[in-house]
């Protein structure tokens, strides 16, 4: 899902550059306010963890896989602001390490993964959650939902960033990728809840999103 | 334990890799820009930064094996457009390939996104196999990039060499205790790795903070800078601003 350079026009490239470079830097301003700036390392440790993790490969079907995103489970255990930033830096080092992304595609492949894959799926999160009774089984299938949704809704933005730049048609590029994603976006649910509910059973305090007892959620 | 997959030839000694990176950066950022702006039928502008690439990584010494395994990545996406587009996007006339019909407008689309992204691909493959990625990280900082940010990336690049190794060896000991998933609700197991992986990561982020407090960090960290614009920075930046320009504006003549 890392769009390459030359994929994307100048207006897409443009638009998505400004909108991601405004992200990363709230993104940035929220990592001092809430962490001081000693958390470094520790910001630092999420994002290579999330990098590592992205190299774990889970079975789809009969030998084919997909791999792990980890938008959501950012969103969930740092908030949505820290994970944009976590999702940013992972891109950017993908990007400049690797050739993975193109750089003027850096901006759609941050609003993909970091923006809607991150934030914007946080607050559905939030909705989902207060619409379900609370408690850790509730808490588990908002995030569940919250991660197939990420890896769906990154995947159709960025058919439809392909199509606004007229590389492939919007009618065929964006239900395929919806269907392909709607799919692998399964087994980014089931990574998901494993993890929080393993995290949630060993360090409850590393889940920022969840406070049992029926506290209030703090982002 | 394979894990030097970054940084792995940027130690070389050659006349690129002596460069003040700051000039690659910028030479890089420019070479990228100018491809993707260019219109596709220039076909001469795409030959000339071809050259200039091919020349630069000659120069650099790399060798051929790693600058074509890291273009693979952008292989699938050039082929997912090629099985779409030049038999949908219609017009510019059509050519026959035994019962298929291509269409000259879906074919040019698909040599944009080849060319465009096979030559920013090369590019950022000569920056990164050229620059360790720590000079890298300081050239962004002399060139006023946020420096939380850089600080940031500089420690996630001194950890994701111990994470990768962490995941690689979780990896081995579930292989090796014959695990064969192939289903998708089978991905439970990658989910408990990841949480371990998680904890385990997490808590070594604890444990070096302490340290680091321990020995006086104060959330500033200090470089020595040993950068220098010289004669050959110029000449660099020269080529890869210059040539590029040149071959846009003499292909459209």
């Amino acid at each position: 899902m890392h769009i390459p350079d030359g994929f994307l026009n100048t207006g897409v490239s443009v638009a998505t550059g400004i909108v991601a470079a405004g992200a990363v830097g709230y993104g940035l301003r929220k990592a001092r306010e809430e962490l001081d700036e000693k958390s470094v390392p520790l910001m630092a440790m999420v994002t290579s963890f999330i990098f590592a993790a992205q190299m774990l490969n889970f079975p789809v079907a009969g030998g084919t896989s997909g791999h792990f995103l980890g938008g959501a489970l950012a969103a969930l255990l740092l908030g949505p602001w820290l994970g944009c930033l976590v999702m940013a830096l992972v891109l950017l080092v993908q990007c400049l390490g690797f050739a993975d992304g193109g750089l003027t595609a850096l901006g759609a492949n941050i609003l993909n993964m970091g923006i809607i894959g991150t934030v914007l799926v946080y607050y559905i999160f939030r909705f989902l959650q207060r619409a379900l009774p609370s408690g850790r089984g509730s808490y588990l299938i908002s995030a569940a939902a919250a991660a197939w949704l990420s890896v769906v809704m990154a995947s159709g933005a960025c058919a439809v960033e392909l199509g606004i730049s007229g590389t492939t048609p919007m009618g065929v590029a964006l239900p395929a990728m919806l269907a392909i994603h709607a799919i692998i976006g399964i087994g980014e649910a089931i990574i998901t809840v494993a993890v929080l509910s393993l995290v949630m059973a060993v360090r409850p305090d590393l889940v920022r999103t969840y406070r049992p007892q029926g506290a209030e959620n703090l982002a | 334990m394979e894990h030097a997959f970054l940084d792995k030839y940027s130690g070389i000694d050659s006349p690129i890799h002596r460069l003040d990176p700051r000039a690659k950066v910028l030479g890089t950022v420019f070479l990228v820009v100018i491809c993707v702006t260019t219109p596709p039928t220039l076909w001469k502008a795409f030959a000339a930064f071809f050259a200039l690439e091919i020349t630069f990584i000659v120069l650099a010494r790399l060798p051929w094996r790693h600058v074509l395994k890291r273009w693979m990545i952008v292989l699938p996406f050039i082929a997912a457009v090629a099985l779409v587009v030049p038999f949908l996007s219609k017009g510019g006339g059509s050519y026959n390939l035994g019962p298929l019909h291509l269409h000259g407008r879906g074919l040019l689309t698909l040599w944009n996104v080849a060319a465009k992204s096979s030559v920013s691909v090369l590019a950022v493959v000569l920056l990164s196999s050229t620059t360790p990625f720590p000079d890298l990280l300081k050239a962004l900082r002399k060139l006023r990039a946020p420096s939380l940010l850089i600080n940031l990336l500089s420690f996630a690049y001194r950890y994701i060499f111990v994470l990768v190794d962490e995941a690689q060896r979780m990896l081995r000991a579930r292989d090796s205790r014959g695990w064969n998933g192939r289903w998708l609700w089978q991905s439970r197991v990658i989910g408990n790795m990841i949480a371990s992986l998680f904890l385990r990561s997490y808590e070594r982020g604890e444990r070096v903070y302490a340290a680091m407090m321990a020995r006086g960090y104060d959330g500033e960290v200090r470089l020595i800078y040993e950068l220098a614009f010289g004669v050959e920075e110029i000449a660099f930046l020269c080529l890869t601003v210059l040539v590029p320009l040149a071959a846009r504006i003499l292909a459209n003549v």
